[in-house]
């Protein structure tokens, strides 16, 4: 009976964890291109949710809202890399950190004040009925997360692989100055890569909102999540990012099952320290050189 | 004189002014906001400590703040005691808590390092809500204002004690952050790997500028407990945290006055909110001040269409949107965040920052007169050159991966001479050089200084053993001055220990020092630009202050990579006498050069290298006439049959 309770507990952590997953997947992008990452990605997700209700509420069946959604997460995006980051990386310093807090916490107050502050549910087609797999029963809401990660994730690997843009994209990530040379403008990819990771917030809000609510601070605790995700599996270790978060996934569920609720954040937060300590550049993270 | 006279003048007025106001005004309110004032300047310049000087974000300030503020009262209620031990309690839970945090952020930067002290943030904020049995949870802590010596502290009282711990904490930071501990801060943050390898040790100074930094956090969470008298865990979250942040940035990073000038905006800004004339007036203000320097900023051309017209188009929304928004209390975040932007982007330097600039010009303060030059014979006496071993080199071998950068090498360096190593692109002559001086550790092989095995792997250590090195890609401490970048490495002056400095007593050592630098300065030609930043010299000067700084280390063995490097004709003339000079001193050098002129002028001996091994050692002479490496540099000599018929090219 309890060996249920822990698997039961464990997989729909897992599958939240995913969620974490995708949008420490959305840090990688830019950090691939620009070494940067949008401290406030939380908010990106947060904001794209409520379009992407808003558009529900206007009529917007289901496929057309998602991608909605999609393209105001991208604009989004954009709108952090060009007013916090472009000049900061000009400048090469590191001003991008502070900048990307305020621009989030400038959409923070606009959602309180547009959607107000109270949480929300997000109505959707997929049903939350249990389903009784293996032992555990999983919902249907639950798996389309997982089917929405893999597919968005897989998606974007492809593009980069098989695309001319997506290989500027490579480029780029591997060695900045070179692509310059090659003809490959920079400050486009890195655009890009703003645009795409704000798609991948935006996904990351559509999906998991129906499961949590939509509200102002909806993200807060989701962003911190992602990022030990992303520090503690590396911000350049491609997919493993879905194993390290569905693995947080479930240990803070069985953390919050065991410690009680209040306690939720610690493991994450715990090992997003000890893994800064002792792997600064995460689990599946590759260790640079040092050059002089 | 007269630049400390109006810096202590302005100090002193504008304390005594803050001294004598209950005095005169006995308004409640007003006098709350002020005791706010001071508690919000100490708390201040801790941040200032992190993110001015050691110039990473830190989010974890606020936690501090909460739990010294938590500690503090935790030691009145649970345990009796009065406020005295109480505050110490809260600064010295700051000072712990921050060390602890520092050791595992040590090696993080940037994003790393912002990343782990929001998580602790977090963390704090979850451990004070969920102790329930010590803290309450969100309940929340009461607590009463314990009296000190028999005396009950009213509010006066408590605004003057706030006030002199202000003054207390303005006093022993002014002199530490102008002494070798502050200069190291701002070391480590313009180059980590040249301040380990200045000897200086990145870890001691990190660690220390971040658990003081939080200490002070702690100390005014103590007396923001005493000053509220009720605690609860959702006070200390990230947007306060945003907004500390907003009064570091704005007031000015880097100043006291400017956490101060930061500090009095904080407790103001709910007034400016609350008000909407109050506000508007702000508003409008700050777009007209965004409009003129965005103008004269496109006009001059010193800066970028962006960084002018961004803080405009901020101020601009603001003042739009206080016209049209019913009540500004609920977009208060949005206001911050306008602002903090066009502070960020349109003034990096700060309120302070600014008036600093312009104050220096409106008064003409000059610069504290700089001693005259140390005798050189005194501080670097000159040492013989008896041709001993020096450095020995055993079979020493570096990999990366499956490339054998450094394969087998073994060199021995006599003492007072210079001795070349050379070798065309990729032959290994830096990975040479970052192996003895620490920064990468040996696959396999021993090195020895003076027959003592030197330590590996470690930048400070060696340096600390007696080698210095400038470095090929300049990593100067750009927002130092020409003499601060030679005081941080400099050896052997600085003996006073932290207490002494903090309480302003080291004045007789930094004199001393500054006329040791100076000497340095003067021997590579650089006296008269002692007070330019390093990263506003020319190329050619910032590589003979890079040779300066390392002298500073007054060394047994310089290593110099590729000291001519990117250097126009007449500077590499310069650079030549310059090492003389230095040689004359009678200090071993290893020279890394590409220029064969500069070569074969300077070396008594020459090892050449390819493929990470030796292939010829001699004088620059013999070397030179080596068939191997004419072969090296040249490639193979054309053979005069060559396959597919094709033409031998002319010679």
């Amino acid at each position: 009976m309890n060996a249920q309770i822990i698997g039961q507990m464990a997989v729909s952590g897992a599958l939240m964890g995913l969620v974490y997953a995708l949008i420490a997947y959305g840090f990688q992008l830019t950090f691939a291109t620009s070494k940067s990452i949008n401290f406030g990605q939380g908010e990106l997700v947060m904001i794209s949710a409520f379009f992407s209700l808003t558009l529900t509420n206007l009529g917007f069946p289901y496929w057309a809202m998602v991608p909605g959604g999609l393209l105001f997460g991208a604009l989004m995006g954009l709108v952090v890399e060009r007013a916090g980051v472009r000049l900061a990386l000009e400048q090469k310093s590191e001003g991008w950190i502070l900048l990307s807090i305020i621009i989030g916490l400038f959409f923070f107050s606009a959602a309180e004040n547009i959607w107000g502050r109270d949480d929300r549910p997000f109505p959707t087609p997929i049903s939350a009925d249990p389903i009784h797999i293996l032992g555990v029963d999983v919902t249907r809401l639950e798996l389309s997360v997982a089917v929405g990660v893999f597919a968005i994730m897989g998606l974007i690997e492809l593009f980069k692989r098989r695309t001319l843009l997506g290989k500027a994209f490579e480029a780029v990530s591997a060695d900045r100055d070179a692509a310059e040379l090659m003809g490959i403008s920079s400050t486009r990819t890195v655009m890009l890569s703003y645009g795409l990771s704000g798609s991948v917030a935006a996904l990351a809000g559509i999906l998991v909102s129906p499961i949590t609510t939509v509200g102002p601070t909806m993200a807060s605790a989701l962003i911190l999540k992602a990022f030990s995700v992303a520090v503690v599996a590396g911000l350049d270790s491609g997919f493993g990012v879905v194993l390290v978060g569905m693995f947080l996934g479930a240990l803070e569920s069985l953390a919050s099952f065991y410690l009680g609720s209040g306690w939720r954040e610690a493991p994450g937060l715990i090992l997003l320290i000890l893994a800064l300590a002792l792997r600064p550049n995460g689990v599946f993270g590759k260790a640079t050189i040092r050059k002089v | 004189m007269k630049r400390i006279l109006l810096l202590r003048g302005a100090e002193l007025i504008v304390f005594a002014f803050l001294a004598t106001i209950p005095l005169l005004v006995v308004n409640p309110y007003a006098l709350g906001l002020l005791t706010l004032l001071a508690i919000y300047g100490i708390l201040l310049i801790g941040l200032d400590v992190t993110v001015g000087y050691l110039g990473q974000v830190n989010l974890a300030h606020v936690a501090f703040l909460g739990l010294g503020a938590y500690a503090a009262g935790l030691v009145v209620t649970k345990l009796g005691m009065g406020m005295v031990p109480a505050l110490l309690a809260a600064a010295l839970v700051g000072l712990v808590l921050g060390g602890l945090l520092a050791l595992p952020a040590l090696r993080l930067e940037g994003p790393q390092f912002a990343l782990a002290t929001l998580s602790f943030a977090a963390l704090s904020t979850t451990a004070l809500n969920e102790l329930e049995a010590l803290t309450g949870g969100a309940q929340g802590l009461s607590l009463s204002r314990p009296p000190i010596l028999g005396h009950t502290l009213t509010p006066p009282l408590f605004y003057w004690l706030c006030m002199v711990l202000l003054a207390l904490v303005w006093m022993l930071m002014r002199n530490l952050l102008a002494s070798q501990w502050g200069r190291a801060f701002e070391a480590l943050r313009d180059s980590p790997i040249a301040t380990d390898a200045m000897g200086v040790g990145t870890y001691k100074h990190k660690v220390a500028a971040f658990a003081l930094g939080s200490s002070l956090g702690g100390l005014a969470g103590g007396l923001y407990a005493f000053n509220f008298q009720y605690l609860q865990p959702q006070s200390f979250t990230y947007d306060l945290m945003i907004i500390l942040l907003l009064g570091v940035v704005l007031g000015g990073r880097k100043s006291l006055w400017g956490a101060f000038v930061g500090a009095t905006v904080i407790v103001l800004l709910p007034n400016l909110l609350s008000n909407r004339l109050l506000f508007q007036i702000f508003s409008g203000l700050g777009f007209a001040g965004a409009l003129a320097a965005g103008v004269q900023g496109l006009m001059k051309k010193s800066t970028r269409p962006f960084q002018a017209l961004a803080p405009v188009v901020a101020m601009g929304l603001l003042v739009v949107g206080g016209l049209f928004v019913e009540n500004t209390e609920d977009w208060r975040k949005a206001i911050f965040a306008l602002m903090l932007f066009s502070v960020v982007v349109g003034l990096p330097e700060g309120i302070m920052g600014f008036l600093a600039l312009f104050l220096a010009k409106l008064f003409r303060v000059p610069h504290a007169p700089l001693p005259e030059p140390a005798d050189l014979d005194t501080m670097l006496p000159i040492r013989p050159a008896d041709g001993s071993a020096l450095l020995v080199l055993a079979d020493l071998k570096r990999y990366f991966g499956g490339v054998k950068a450094v394969d087998g090498l073994s060199m021995t360096v006599r003492a007072g001479t210079i001795h070349g190593l050379i070798g065309p692109n990729g032959s290994g002559k830096s990975t040479v050089v970052n192996v003895i001086s620490g920064l990468y550790t040996p696959t396999a092989g021993t090195m020895q200084l003076r027959g003592v095995t030197l330590p590996i792997g470690s930048l400070y250590s060696v340096a600390q053993a007696g080698v210095a090195r400038t470095f090929q890609n300049l990593q100067l401490f750009g927002e130092l001055t020409a003499l601060e970048n030679v005081l941080v490495a400099l050896k052997g002056v600085y003996r006073n220990p932290l207490p002494m400095v903090l309480l302003g007593l080291a004045r007789r050592e930094e004199r001393t020092a500054q006329a040791q630098a100076l000497a340095l300065l003067e021997l590579i030609g650089l006296r008269e630009q002692a007070l330019v930043k390093a990263k506003d010299l020319t190329y050619g000067a910032q590589r003979f202050l890079e040779i300066a700084r390392a002298l500073a280390r007054k060394p047994d063995l310089l290593i110099l990579d590729e000291p001519a490097a990117g250097l126009a004709h007449p500077d590499v003339l310069q650079q030549i006498e310059f090492i003389q000079r230095i040689h004359q001193r009678g200090i071993t050098i290893i020279l890394i050069e590409h220029h064969m002129d500069v070569v074969s002028e300077l070396c008594d001996t020459v090892t050449v290298l390819d493929g990470g091994r030796i292939i010829a050692e001699g004088t620059p002479d013999e070397v030179k006439r080596h068939p191997k490496v004419v072969e090296a540099y040249l490639g193979q000599p054309p053979q005069p049959e060559l396959p597919g018929g094709a033409e031998p090219l002319p010679a």
